[in-house]
């Protein structure tokens, strides 16, 4: 038997198992290799260093960002790509950068930069999730990581205005959408029939952008639009997460699974204090 | 730019066709140019070959402060400045050319991702080698990069890039990366490469497209600079459909039209 591989990541919401994009690659990943793993969400406990979450825990190993993690996967024999020609993983390798080059930037915009956005929804839903006084500190933290990360990549002042940087970065995260739809046209996945390692990486990106509601909606209005790629998303979520989804829901806090372990102990700690979750002072 | 302006700059790109005093600056050939600026820089050159227009190479010394945009290369054409590859192939489509037409929607899609791959793995591998490889850094970039300032300057200036540029390392996650790992990233990025070409002439068949420049421009860079040590040049010698790829581009585009690339071309077959 395999020793027990254990995730560290963020959890879900709005129908989905996570709502972190990285976290959400890994899960899909060993849904489609068949990898058993033992999935710890982080919310509300103190374990680590949230900087580097998703981490892949082993009996002797820690392995840290997705695509090392898949890395490690594909070497303990979990692969997804098995049936995949050469070709065929040279064009993954490329559709990856895609994504990563031009609609990762769009995607940080939206969750972390957009004001409207980052106060009513992802401030919140962070800050709940993380203890205090952390929860002052990380969420603010992150957003000014993904501001950073978008400037230095796509140029910064004075040399760009920060609103050129914007519609630049909206308009090739629609792009790269219409490129990802004529891609899959109408297969059910990315390289035929079984998902592969492409699949995991389209789904993390697009499932949160697709799911969770934002009051500034351009590029999800847009996704919306392609309907194929909403099928694709929605295909994943009801074929390999059906069932895990009550467990994750955070509708559903109350029915959690006991492997949560130490976090459920705190969470029952949390509820019973009467900390408001849309607290503007967090 | 903003969508009315591109839309403005377009309009007067369509109006004009395109002159023969185009000219393309970048940094001073023989002691300052970067890996890097120069694979830019003979990426948009073998595009405009590609393409049959005649473009004029200048070197300036500050030509990275002229560039609208901070990098090189820019072309100057007409009353405007276009710089990096992704806008200039724009201008050139406004004007009238174009290497990508005949693609269908899918091939473009993969046109695009596959440059992106070069973007992502193979640019910015080679801006850490530069930057981020103390050995690399003291023996050749900053003597490079500030040669045509006098002292002080030289080392503020070389000081200042290797800051910026270790900084977008660290915000994209190649902070923590050692040499050998971003040496497997440039031999993954090869090999994808390399089963793409398989022993097609160019990437998208018979015909040349951006993708084909871009390509050319950093394997080709990459093959004939030499640094401190062979390692780089050596993850691209393994694969011998992109080592003929470049000698291909290289006669055809550049040699059988009377220019010459390097002086003292190193190939190794």
């Amino acid at each position: 038997m395999a020793a027990p591989l254990e995730l560290s990541c963020w959890g879900g919401g709005w129908g989905l198992p996570s709502v972190h994009s990285e976290s959400l690659v890994v899960m899909a990943y060993a849904k489609f290799s068949g990898a058993p793993l033992k999935v710890n969400v982080i919310d509300n406990t103190w374990r680590g260093s949230r900087g580097d979450v998703p981490i892949l825990t082993t009996e002797d190993n820690i392995v840290s960002q997705p695509a090392k993690i898949l890395n490690f996967l594909r070497k303990q024999k979990y692969n997804a790509d098995y049936e995949l020609s050469a070709r065929q993983g040279a064009d993954t390798l490329a559709y990856i950068a895609l994504l990563e080059e031009k609609l990762l930037p769009a995607v940080l915009h939206t969750f972390w930069v957009e004001n409207d956005n980052y106060f009513t929804v992802t401030k919140p839903w962070f800050a709940s999730r993380i203890p205090f006084p952390l929860s002052l500190i990380l969420p603010g933290r992150m957003s000014k990581g993904a501001l950073n990360r978008i400037l230095l990549t796509r140029g910064e002042p004075p040399l760009y205005h920060l609103q050129e940087v914007e519609a630049q970065i909206y308009r090739d995260a629609k792009e790269c959408l219409n490129l990802l739809s004529h891609r899959l046209g109408t297969s059910q996945f990315f390289f035929g029939d079984m998902p592969s390692t492409l699949d995991a990486y389209v789904f993390g990106f697009l499932a949160p952008l697709y799911k969770v509601r934002f009051p500034k909606v351009q590029l999800q209005e847009h996704l919306k639009q392609l309907s194929n790629l909403c099928r694709f998303c929605d295909d994943i979520l009801n074929s390999y997460f059906r069932h895990s989804l009550g467990a994750f829901s955070c509708v559903n806090r109350n029915q959690q699974q006991t492997d949560f372990g130490e976090a459920s102990l705190l969470l029952d700690k949390k509820r019973s204090m009467p900390i408001c979750r849309n607290s503007p002072s967090l | 730019m903003s969508l009315v302006a591109e839309a403005f700059v377009s309009q007067i790109a369509a109006a004009e066709p395109w002159p023969e005093n185009a000219t393309l600056y970048q940094q001073l050939k023989g002691e300052q140019i970067l890996l890097s600026d120069n694979a830019a820089s003979l990426a948009v050159q073998a595009f405009l070959q590609m393409c049959n227009l005649p473009i004029k190479v200048v070197c300036r010394a500050n030509a990275e402060y002229m560039s609208p945009s901070g990098k090189v290369p820019f072309i100057h054409v007409g009353n405007q400045v276009v710089s990096e590859l992704g806008p200039i192939v724009q201008f050139v489509k406004a004007k009238g050319h174009s290497l990508s037409d005949g693609l269908d929607e899918v091939q473009k899609a993969e046109m695009k991702a596959y440059m992106e791959l070069v973007n992502n793995m193979l640019l910015t591998a080679e801006l850490y080698l530069q930057w981020c490889d103390e050995a690399t850094v003291g023996e050749i970039t900053h003597a490079r990069y500030g040669s045509p300032y006098p002292w002080p300057l030289n080392h503020i200036l070389a000081y200042q890039k290797q800051w910026e540029v270790r900084r977008k390392m660290k915000a994209i996650g190649w902070g923590k990366k050692t040499l050998d790992q971003v040496l497997e990233d440039v031999d993954q990025c090869c090999q994808a490469l390399s089963q793409r070409l398989g022993t097609q002439p160019y990437f998208f068949n018979k015909q040349p497209t951006e993708l084909d420049a871009l390509v050319f421009g950093h394997l080709y860079t990459i093959l004939t600079t030499q640094l401190t040590s062979d390692e780089l040049s050596e993850k691209v010698k393994n694969y011998s459909n992109l080592l003929a790829f470049c000698r291909r581009i290289e006669q055809h585009y550049f040699e059988d039209r009377g220019k010459v690339l390097k002086k003292h071309s190193r190939w190794y077959f």
